[in-house]
């Protein structure tokens, strides 16, 4: 019945106001004028909201790097060329990448442990496509086996409700014995096809920086102007913060979980590429790239994204991986023993959640 | 029956063996703020996820408007202007108010990219306008650091920007302090002047019986009273919560 339709009788708009008619920027009551004053005034709804803090601290790390640097160039290389682009910018930038990937699924509201399991699989599959049908089939590949490996650990915890913890978990185990399946137990090596375009795209020494840190501020620019200013960016804060709230809004928060997944893999699957270029190879089943998956998670919450949902921002993750990988890299230039770094990581990432914990309240 | 915005005609809802909602009938005037009462379990929520689409009715005919409307899909209430707002759950607390109001319907570029400025200023209008919401000192605050009847403002004042023709409050109360409550309840006379209908689902009598034009009291899944204030009294519509029917004909009996 073509008279059913509502939009057609009384007082119902079927679009919201035509809001042109008010968009004369209005300066919402209170708001100073001045450069400084509107600096401060912003400030207020920052504060508390986690990247401003966790920024504070890595300057301060930093400054206590640069000072020690200065003073025992010898005994602490923290500013050599060889730390520089040889170990921060190689390190930072896949932690960031898998910080962002882990983030974004965190803002929506679940978890997906199977990360590690992930990227091995995905970097075999890179692995495997780059040496035999050339590096864009590769690149292509292996992005879209993290996509993949993403929306089916998805379409289980969207489906099934089963909490996305313990799903991702099992499937975790799945996605590491498919690795083995598909390339056996010896490891996959990138021979032949790593020359060339492939080295000058994903890990090329620049003198103080490499090609990864080029992708980390692209990758972050999409993924910030995505998450903070797009329709579904928003989407996937509010199906975090509060699904209820979302639904009754008309937002489908099972397509928003499964896209958040989904980009999830898709970071994933870029940050397998940067892995298995910079070491050329890939053992199935191995703990190297395991090891990410909590790494990962840490850096989100280091950098202010809550364990619960509908909290985070790109630039604090990024920062909370920054500062994880300096802290290590701090004590490997100090030259501690090897358990001190996961010990010292560790402490930070339940510091950092405590910390977490009280903003939340601040929070204006 | 021209003038009712909606119309719900012989509505039944079963669970298996279980019959929540028995034939129930009532109208919702344009402009109406209408009270619906009753004790737990007496079929309220069933009838508002009726109303708002998330629950198919097992038998039952819906008018808008005089017009028949074949099913009260969730697509359908959200064309036609239903909003349900739960008690506690109408808003995002880690978003900002601006963002909590552009919820689902953000304004945006061909791109799908959110025109923040136009939004903020825009929120800061609704604000200041739609509903007086004291304390609130900017739309870039977060919905977390709101009080719970400023936080129930905001999701009222977004309803009516958006235009919405009826809007249906759950327990809205239960959560707010005294002087909050007594303004929400200010908010919904201010409605009825935009031209907004309302339904107030409460059990608190005396609350809905300050701002309610008409009351349906419900038990056990059957609409036992349905009256205008004028023709009703605290006191009746006590008996007909609390103890139902059989304590509403006594009451009548003992009154008359």
């Amino acid at each position: 019945m073509s008279d059913n339709s509502p939009g057609h009788k009384g007082p119902i708009l079927e679009v919201a106001l035509p809001t042109e008619a008010i968009a004369v920027r209005r300066k919402p009551a209170g708001e100073p004028e001045s450069f400084f004053g509107r600096l401060s005034y912003n400030m207020q709804f920052i504060r508390g909201r986690g990247p401003l803090e966790i920024s504070i601290v890595l300057l301060v790390l930093l400054v206590g790097y640069i000072t020690a640097s200065l003073i025992s160039p010898t005994g602490f290389a923290f500013l050599n060329p060889y730390n520089l682009s040889g170990v921060v910018s190689q390190s930072v930038p896949v932690l960031a990448i898998l910080g962002l990937a882990a983030g974004i699924l965190m803002i929506s509201g679940e978890f997906d442990l199977s990360l590690g399991a992930n990227i091995t699989l995905s970097a075999i599959v890179f692995i495997q496509a780059s040496e035999a049908a050339g590096m864009w089939v590769g690149i292509v590949a292996g992005i879209g086996t993290g996509v993949a490996v993403g929306l089916v650990n998805g379409a289980i915890v969207v489906f099934t409700k089963i909490p996305s913890f313990i799903a991702t978990l099992g499937m975790s185990f799945f996605w590491m014995g498919a690795g083995i399946f598909i390339n056996g137990t010896s490891p996959a090596a990138l021979t032949t096809s790593r020359e060339g375009t492939m080295e000058f795209l994903f890990a090329h020494d620049f003198g103080f920086f490499r090609s990864q840190l080029v992708w980390l501020i692209i990758i972050g620019i999409i993924v910030g102007f995505f998450l903070h200013r797009h329709r579904l960016g928003n989407h996937i804060y509010a199906v975090g913060g509060n699904p209820a709230a979302a639904e009754a809004i008309s937002i489908n928060t099972k397509k928003v979980k499964l896209m958040s997944f989904a980009i999830f893999g898709a970071l994933v699957g870029f940050a397998s590429i940067l892995i298995a270029v910079r070491t050329s190879s890939i053992q199935p089943g191995g703990t190297a790239t395991e090891d990410f998956t909590l790494f990962a998670i840490a850096a989100a919450v280091v950098g202010g994204t809550s364990l619960f949902g509908g909290r985070g921002s790109v630039i604090g993750i990024i920062v909370g991986a920054t500062l994880i990988e300096l802290i290590r890299n701090g004590l490997i230039l100090a030259k501690a023993p090897g358990f001190y770094i996961t010990l010292f990581v560790g402490v930070t990432i339940v510091l950092a959640a405590i910390f977490n914990k009280l903003m939340e309240g601040k929070a204006r | 029956m021209s003038n009712a915005l909606l119309r719900i005609e012989g509505v039944s809802k079963k669970y298996g063996p279980n019959t929540v909602l028995n034939d129930v009938s009532f109208d919702i005037g344009k402009g109406e703020v209408v009270g619906l009462l009753g004790d737990n379990g007496a079929g309220k929520s069933t009838l508002v996820k009726i109303m708002s689409g998330v629950v198919d009715s097992t038998v039952g005919d819906f008018f808008w408007d005089g017009k028949k409307i074949d099913r009260m899909s969730r697509d359908v209430t959200e064309k036609l202007g239903v909003e349900t707002i739960f008690q506690d759950s109408a808003l995002v607390p880690q978003m900002t108010i601006t963002r909590n109001i552009f919820m689902g319907r953000e304004m945006t570029n061909s791109f799908g990219f959110m025109k923040m400025k136009e939004m903020d200023a825009i929120a800061a209008d609704v604000l200041d306008s739609v509903v007086t919401i004291e304390g609130i000192k900017s739309s870039k605050q977060l919905v977390s650091s709101l009080s719970g009847g400023q936080a129930q403002a905001v999701a009222i004042a977004r309803a009516v920007h958006f235009k919405r023709s009826l809007l249906i409050l759950d327990e809205p109360t239960s959560a707010l302090a005294v002087r909050a409550t007594e303004a929400l309840l200010g908010y919904l006379t201010q409605l009825k002047g935009e031209g907004v209908s309302s339904v107030l689902v409460t059990h608190n009598l005396h609350h809905a019986f300050q701002v309610c034009d008409r009351h349906i009291v419900m038990n056990h899944g059957k609409k036992i009273m349905d009256a205008r204030r004028e023709d009703t009294s605290v006191e009746e519509l006590t008996a007909a919560v609390v103890e139902g029917a059989v304590g509403l004909a006594r009451f009548r009996e003992g009154a008359f």
